[in-house]
């Protein structure tokens, strides 16, 4: 944290991991236990069968066959449309987080200085929206956007002409941002609500600008918060596929999109190849992540 | 609710005195948010209204009606699965909410041999494609109701249960990563003056520790809940004979059309759970 | 700090009222369920009292030499053993596909409670049956799924002489491809693959799929043109426009369909499976291929109250279209065998499935539920809502194999532009 607190939390750890004692032990163990537990079972178990599946042989009915093989990764890193589908998603992600984090910090600042009673409030209502039924409110943005939709006949009644909205690309990152938003609030509110503003007047008492005191001490220690929502937002915007099919018009596949016809969709099924490509896709986000969250967020080392 | 630092006691003061000096800054961040509430609620405005149109499309507004409402009521299948899927989302919050928060504070106060290898497993259920996950999960169920039946003789089957389970399994790891954040940003000195002070560690941590980082707790157990109210893919894969769940009647109705039925049950939701977050506002301002 | 503890537990309150209110209306089903053995008791009585009050037409269209009908006192019904049935019956089927007063009356006369849950696609019904266990008696897999799910034994032989309905079904219907003598499968419903479009919008009767392939002919309607959202459907429109079968695997002819598609996509408002109905009768699209019972919920509205936009006209183009059929089954592990029977045999009984086919709009194979049904609905059929023999001849099945596999390459290609 900040420059006198290191070496306090420094000699506490040296402290603590020369002092391992049982009871030490006893309190982490109980702590990663439940956690670690379910995990396991749950995560570690399907990763291992995906994993599996992805060097097996696709069969001609949409089942799994016995045979190794690496031609599912051979596909996915030769054919142009498997690649391209990549990087599509991932600059819909990177496009997606960025406006959701440009909008969703101020937001979160603007309610973390409210009154008590008010942050509640306000907090609640960033969420309330995500009660309803994803589809639902995908639906809703359907009928603000379509050609007949309320702004059209909006512009329309005052003499403008039609505007094509929906089924654009506009219109998918629209639906997304929507649909991300609060998780970028969120975390970003956590971490400004931790945050010592005492600290800016400090930087200024020392001459700094506001700029310069906003970018040089409260975005670093807020960076947790941003990371941590920036993760939120964007994987599950790389992953989707109902929003680009509901706005989009269905026209171009995201990755999400690929997988979910590889799984299920498709005839037959291919769950080698989804699941390599399930993989590929795991395994690059998780190192990205955790290369991010170290490089942002990890100034206690 | 969600206040009670050190910090923000000396906050009020602070924001009056920037706020004189920078006005127009405040005024700037206002109207943003306001229009950000705008973007947020547009969707739900039109969703309310067209739960009223007599247009079963629900694509015009040809008049007003309540009788979405009224076969609402009649439709035992929906008001069912509204049930379960609150439910579902209820329980597994609770549930992933304290598992979550315990691996948070492991995490973040411990280093330990394999820290990496769980910061990984952590990441996982966030990572993994929903649908990639459902699949492995029926895959699981499945054969672990296979090895019980083979034990006890006793017939399981998917239900509200394995629902849960699955929810609270890729619950954990959204509220541990913002429990996480909370927990970064923690002035340890706080807790070491308790210490010194005389407290134990069990007194320092629900005297100190907890509600500093309650906002954190909350802000996941918020996030975990919507998630799981939301979530389709798992559920459905999860869910068996008896135990219908909103989203999957809402995206199975979705071949012929969302009627303003599902309109209207999103409306009584929503009015619940504003319903919910206003009565504990007020009771809170009661006490006071 | 007093605040911080009452807020906590306020909200783990809240949580548990609401959890409670979850576990408090859950309470009825369970003790619907215990309740249900009572009427089983009285529901033999009501049994026979269906059986001899059983249509006359009913009797007759029986074949007269049934193993029960000796003794039965109505020949055309099955006599059902009430002590072989079970409490629950756990139907999956697809949305809006059955009418819930049908389970209802199910339920009063047998007194078997009926569950139904639903899907909206064969594929994710049949990875939730494969691994077993999953607690459904019935599922309603399409034609191809038949094939697949029976050949993985999925699904369970049939016992026809526990079906004495099947006799009203039409023998066009029976026997298909995918299920040889009907071992596994009584057909439930219909239907065809086509064209609809807004009559006001156009000059002349739409004919062809060059409505939607023409670019001279689309360019006016650019943006409000949709296709199915499906690997098989839309390549298989395009090999119709070629002139060639949807199953068509030759790579020449693969390729030309493939840069039609592309060719077409800037046309295109969406490729869509499950709006169309709604946009072509709110006006969003004026031209889609489109399912001929989502044709009809344009063309009538839903729930019969809405009037539907009377310029939506259907037509299967004379290059040619699909027909597919769904499917009653038993599961092969239902612990439920003989209640299912039971139920496969109610859902043939004429009056049963004149009401099915009045709430999913679709096409009954039951010919004597086809004369029960609304005249305005029968009027449709031979308006082009319904395939007329002529009609019938240029329909395909779509076959899957291992060579079709070629199609999902395709469709990915079109998809990744």
């Amino acid at each position: 944290m900040t420059t006198d607190t290191a070496p306090i939390s420094e000699a506490r750890q040296q402290a603590l991991s020369k002092a391992i004692n049982r009871s030490e032990r006893g309190r982490l163990f109980a702590l990663l236990f439940p956690g670690l537990f379910w995990l396991s079972v749950f995560f570690a178990f399907p990763l291992f069968v995906i994993l599996l599946y992805s060097f097996l042989t696709p069969g001609p009915t949409g089942n799994v066959i016995w045979k190794f093989t690496l031609g599912n990764y051979a596909t996915l890193f030769t054919k142009d449309l498997y690649v391209n589908a990549y990087v599509r998603s991932l600059w819909i992600g990177v496009m997606t987080t960025v406006v959701c984090l440009l909008i969703g910090y101020p937001l979160a600042l603007y309610i973390v200085q409210r009154s008590p009673r008010w942050r509640n409030v306000l907090l609640f209502l960033v969420l309330i929206p995500f009660w309803t039924n994803f589809l639902v409110r995908t639906y809703a943005w359907m009928i603000i956007l379509a050609n007949n939709g309320v702004i059209n006949s909006l512009l329309q009644s005052i003499g403008m002409p039609r505007l094509t909205l929906l089924n654009t690309t506009g219109a998918v990152l629209v639906g997304l941002i929507y649909g991300e938003l609060p998780f970028m609030v969120l975390p970003i509110y956590a971490s400004i609500d931790r945050f010592d503003f005492t600290l800016l007047e400090a930087a200024s008492d020392l001459g700094a600008d506001r700029r310069r005191a906003f970018l040089r001490i409260m975005l670093p220690l807020t960076m947790p918060g941003v990371a941590a929502g920036s993760v939120l937002v964007f994987i599950p915007t790389v992953g989707q596929f109902v929003v680009s099919d509901l706005l989009g018009g269905a026209k171009v596949d995201m990755l999400g999109n690929l997988l979910q016809r590889l799984f299920t969709r498709s005839n037959p099924p291919n769950w080698p190849l989804g699941s390599a490509m399930a993989l590929i896709f795991m395994l690059v986000l998780t190192i990205a992540i955790i290369f991010y969250f170290r490089t942002t967020t990890e100034e206690d080392r | 609710m969600i206040e009670a630092s050190s910090q923000s006691q000396a906050r009020p003061a602070t924001a009056t005195r920037a706020a004189a000096r920078t006005n127009w800054r405040t005024v700037l961040l206002g109207v943003h948010s306001a229009l950000m509430y705008v973007f947020l609620y547009a969707p739900i405005v039109i969703l309310v209204l067209f739960s009223f149109t007599t247009d079963s499309f629900g694509a015009r507004l040809t008049g007003f009606t309540f009788s979405w409402y009224t076969k609402l009521l009649q439709d035992e299948r929906l008001m069912g699965a509204a049930w379960n899927t609150l439910t579902v989302a209820l329980v597994s919050t609770i549930i992933s909410t304290i598992i979550g928060t315990l691996t948070a504070l492991a995490m973040e106060r411990y280093r330990f041999r394999g820290r990496t290898g769980m910061d990984a497993l952590l990441y996982l259920p966030i990572v993994i494609p929903e649908i990639v996950m459902a699949l492995a999960l029926l895959a699981f169920f499945a054969f672990m109701f296979g090895i019980i039946q083979n034990i006890t003789g006793s017939q399981l089957k998917m239900s509200l249960t394995t629902v849960i389970i699955s929810h609270i399994a890729f619950s954990i790891s959204f509220v541990v990563v913002v429990v996480r954040a909370s927990l970064k940003g923690f002035d340890r000195r706080l807790e070491e003056a308790a210490r010194d002070l005389g407290a134990n560690e069990w007194q320092t941590f629900w005297r100190i520790t907890f509600p500093l980082i309650l906002p954190g707790i909350i802000g996941g157990a918020l996030l975990a809940f919507t998630i799981s109210l939301d979530d389709f893919i798992i559920s459905f894969f999860t869910t068996g004979p008896g135990t219908s769940l909103l989203p999957i009647e809402v995206y199975a109705q979705v071949k012929r059309a969302v009627t303003p039925k599902i309109n209207a049950i999103s409306t009584v939701m929503l009015v619940i759970s504003m319903t919910l977050v206003a009565l504990s506002q007020f009771v809170q301002r009661q006490r006071r | 700090m007093a605040r911080l503890k009452l807020s906590l537990v306020l909200l783990v309150v809240l949580l548990a009222v609401s959890a409670c209110g979850g576990g408090a209306s859950s309470e009825p089903t369970a003790a619907s369920g215990g309740a249900s053995s009572a009427p089983t008791a009285a529901s033999s009585g009501s049994t026979n009292a269906q059986a001899t009050s059983a249509p006359a037409p009913t009797q007759a269209a029986a074949p007269a030499d049934q193993p029960t009908a000796a003794s039965a006192p109505a020949a055309g019904e099955l006599q059902v053993d009430t002590s072989k049935l079970s409490k629950e019956l756990h139907i999956y089927n697809w949305a809006d596909y059955l009418n819930p007063e049908v389970l209802k009356s199910f339920e009063q006369e047998y007194g078997v409670k009926v569950t139904m849950e639903v899907y909206d696609n064969n594929e994710d019904m049949i990875a939730k049956i494969r691994p077993g266990n999953s607690g459904y008696d019935v599922v309603f897999p399409s034609d191809y799924a038949v094939e697949i799910m029976a050949r993985d034994k999925l699904i369970a032989t049939l016992d026809k002489s526990l079906l004495p309905n099947l006799a009203h079904l039409r023998k066009s219907n029976l026997d298909l491809y995918y299920d040889k003598g009907n071992v596994y499968s009584i057909p439930y419903n219909y239907g065809t693959t086509g064209l609809a479009y807004n009559k006001s919008k156009f000059s002349a009767p739409v004919d062809s799929w060059g409505a939607v392939f023409d670019p001279k002919q689309v360019e006016p309607y650019k943006g409000e043109v949709s296709m199915l959202d499906d690997e098989r459907e839309v390549p298989g429109a395009a090999l119709h426009y070629l002139g060639k079968s949807m199953n068509d695997t030759d790579p020449a002819n693969l390729k030309q369909a493939e840069d039609l598609l592309k060719a077409q996509k800037p046309f295109l408002a969406a490729y869509d499976s499950s709006n169309v109905s709604r946009k072509l009768a709110a006006g969003e699209i004026v031209i889609g291929q489109i399912y001929n019972n989502n044709a009809m919920q344009a063309r009538t509205g839903i729930d019969g109250d809405y009037s539907g936009n009377a310029d939506i006209v259907f037509v299967v183009p004379k290059e040619g279209g699909t027909i597919w059929q769904d499917n009653a089954c038993i599961v092969a592990d239902s612990p439920n065998i003989y209640t299912a029977h039971v139920f496969l045999n109610y859902l043939m009984r004429p009056e049963i499935a004149a009401k099915n086919t009045a709430f999913n709009q679709g096409i009954t194979p039951n010919a004597d539920a086809e004369k029960l049904l609304d005249p305005k609905i029968q009027q449709l059929y031979k308006e082009g809502f319904a395939p007329d023999d002529a009609t019938m001849k240029r329909l395909e099945w779509i076959v899957k194999n291992e060579k079709t596999v070629a199609f999902t390459d395709l469709w990915t290609a079109v998809k990744g532009e």
